[in-house]
């Protein structure tokens, strides 16, 4: 099967590269042309350091024949590989968040449902078993009826904020796409949300986002996705209902101790890791059309989610979906 | 020095943590309760029954208000006039107007006043707090302040969802940990579910969402259950985030004991009891020693802030707070 990993762009397009590179029946082939000649870490010289094949160009990408594309391009380049993408009747697995604006996103989700091809959102939480089991668990109402979710993700900060954007349009999607899979959809009604930059400096780069969600049922959703300095870990997601609630961590602790050589607790996380479930989960999606995971629709609606959370941070008030 | 004299007025469940607690600290208790309880738990800690609200103010030097909250006012008041220092169950009062006379009037009288926030003596807050105030965490970002409970009792009364349920009551105690993390709130918005008006049965379920937005720019997301079954009977933990590092608790963290399988009854070991050590540091600034960790400003900003979050639940809108005098 022919796949392709369209840019070097976003930093995790060379996790994605090896993954697919080791995946056996797996044809990889790359492009990067909007990288800066030169650069190290973009291109050709960045696949060949890689060991992979690589084209110069989208269409020869598309020319080739290829059956999936990962999309993991600058933002504002997405929406046109996309395209592109949906005109190849290719399956596309693409980076959060698709795009900034949702005209962008609705013509993404028109163009892959045009060629007939899945739009899969990269949020790798979402693929895991132990998610899956999870979800079940609620759909079998383990916890009763669901009334509550509150959970958080950080990313630590990357000290290019200005370049990066604020936390909350890039840590949120995280969250909010567990929330969407629970709820099988169920579309958002209010919104409000605070943000501070105490550890961004940056005015405009949010580094702390309270989001608080009301959606249709009532169900409320409250996350914490902004940055910190500890270690990465989660997303970690409390599902309460009205009989239990089910806690649900992505990155568990596996294993504790002492590391001399750092001088630091040790913390060895467990789980699967849900970039591989991820891709494996793409790959046979490629192959049978039998897919999990947030598709184009569930992304455009967390992308509304997160435009009425910036625009409450700065009202001060909660903002209706409508 | 003289035995300290405490009126301790009800005799419900906090009544009894808090009269253990006054005994425990050397005070000499006499109780009054208008629901003929008081007899019954007085002989039982070896304290004594009163037959009226003045005969339990006459000769005392304080009073333990720990009655339904729509009492607080009236109780509070007339121990101020008579110059009596005042502890109050939280919230100190069912409104904010109400607290703001009580507080005014216990500033007028020269009167001290201590709000019972008891979790601020629970040792994971009280180091949180030094941690913080010494800028352990740097400049404070962003908090969350997690508390759930099995009710163990039906709660009584007859309010509406207007009153705020669990947003006043239980919430309170996340709502005081923020403000005493990171100072001020000037923005409240808080959402409800489950069984918010009363009367509710035992074992009622609710939630509290709220997030506050401190005077400093940082941010605490509250959290407050009641839950289904008493397993676990309590739940507390708290995640704080700063520009020097993070700090986090949980109550199901292994302590210094624990039952680590099988059926041990009632077993345990959690320490002093947090009334204990509540009353005895309330005990010596009545006795004229060093200020405790919390006083009259703290139980006005405790309501201001739980009736913001009422009024937002009830209204659907963010609530402003203006910093001046209280919260």
């Amino acid at each position: 099967m022919k796949v392709a990993v369209l840019s070097f762009a976003h930093e995790r397009a060379e996790t994605y590269v090896r993954l697919l590179r080791d995946m056996p029946g797996v044809d990889l082939v790359t492009a990067d042309p909007d990288g800066a000649a030169g650069d190290p870490v973009r291109g050709r010289a960045m696949a060949e350091r890689l060991g992979v094949s690589y084209v110069d160009s989208w269409d020869e990408v598309f020319a080739s024949g290829v059956e999936g594309v990962v999309v993991t391009s600058e933002v504002d380049r997405r929406r046109e590989l996309v395209d592109l993408a949906g005109e190849a009747e290719a399956f596309v697995l693409c980076e959060q968040p698709l795009a900034t604006k949702e005209a962008d996103v609705k013509a993404m989700v028109d163009a892959c449902d045009i060629g007939g091809v899945r739009l899969t959102v990269a949020s790798p939480a979402c693929f895991s078993g132990a998610f899956a089991a999870v979800r079940q668990g609620i759909a079998d109402g383990v916890v009763g009826t669901l009334t509550t979710v509150h959970g958080s993700y950080h990313s630590t900060p990357s000290g290019r904020g200005e370049v990066d954007g604020g936390a909350l349009a890039s840590n949120a999607p995280f969250l909010l796409d567990l929330v969407d899979a629970v709820l099988d959809g169920e579309p958002a009604e209010q919104v409000y949300a605070q943000t501070n930059n105490v550890l961004s400096g940056h005015p405009g780069v949010e580094s702390a986002a309270l989001v608080t969600v009301r959606y249709s049922s009532g169900m409320v959703a409250a996350i914490d996705c902004g940055w910190s300095l500890s270690p990465p870990n989660g997303p970690a997601v409390t599902f309460v209902g009205d009989r239990a609630s089910v806690e649900y961590d992505a990155s568990p602790r596996l294993l504790g101790g002492y590391d001399a050589a750092t001088g630091t607790a040790r913390w060895e996380p467990g789980g699967a890791d849900p970039y591989a479930v991820m891709l494996k989960d793409f790959v046979s999606a490629v192959d049978n059309g039998q897919w999990t995971g947030p598709d184009g629709a569930a992304g455009l609606r967390t992308l509304r989610i997160i435009q009425a959370a910036y625009e409450s941070a700065q009202t001060g008030q909660p903002v209706d979906i409508g | 020095m003289r035995q300290l004299e405490v009126a301790l007025i009800g005799a419900g469940l906090i009544a009894r943590l808090h009269l253990d607690a006054w005994i425990g600290a050397g005070a000499a208790v006499r109780v009054y309760s208008d629901d003929g309880r008081a007899a019954d738990m007085a002989r039982e800690f070896g304290a004594r029954a009163v037959d009226s609200l003045a005969e339990a103010l006459d000769g005392a030097n304080v009073v333990d208000i720990c009655t339904p909250t729509d009492s607080h006012h009236e109780i509070a008041m007339a121990a101020i006039a008579a110059g009596v220092g005042v502890v109050c169950e939280k919230p100190l009062a069912a409104t904010a107007e109400e607290a703001e006379e009580i507080v005014a009037a216990a500033a007028r009288a020269g009167v001290r006043l201590y709000p019972a926030h008891d979790v601020r003596f629970a040792p994971p807050y009280a180091r949180l707090h030094e941690l913080v105030a010494t800028g352990g965490i740097g400049e404070g970002a962003v908090g969350r302040f997690f508390f759930s409970a099995y009710h163990p009792r039906p709660w009584t009364g007859h309010k509406s969802a207007r009153s705020g349920g669990i947003l006043t009551d239980q919430m309170l105690h996340g709502v005081d940990l923020a403000y005493w993390i990171f100072g001020d709130v000037v923005r409240v918005h808080a959402y409800y579910q489950g069984e918010i008006a009363t009367p509710a049965p035992e074992g009622a379920v609710a939630t509290g969402t709220a997030v506050l937005t401190h005077a400093s720019g940082a941010l605490s997301q509250v959290i407050s259950r009641w839950t289904a079954t008493p397993k676990p009977p309590v739940r507390v933990s708290f995640h704080v985030s700063g520009t020097g590092g993070t700090v986090s608790y949980d109550s199901e963290w292994p302590q210094e004991v624990r039952i680590a399988d099988g059926e041990a009854g009632n077993f345990g070991y959690a320490g002093e009891s947090v009334f204990v050590t509540e009353m005895r540091e309330f005990a010596q600034a009545f006795a004229g020693g060093p200020e405790p960790r919390l006083g009259a400003r703290d139980a006005l900003a405790a309501v201001r802030i739980t009736q913001a979050a009422a009024e937002s639940a009830w209204t659907g809108r963010a609530v402003e707070l203006s910093v001046k005098g209280a919260a």
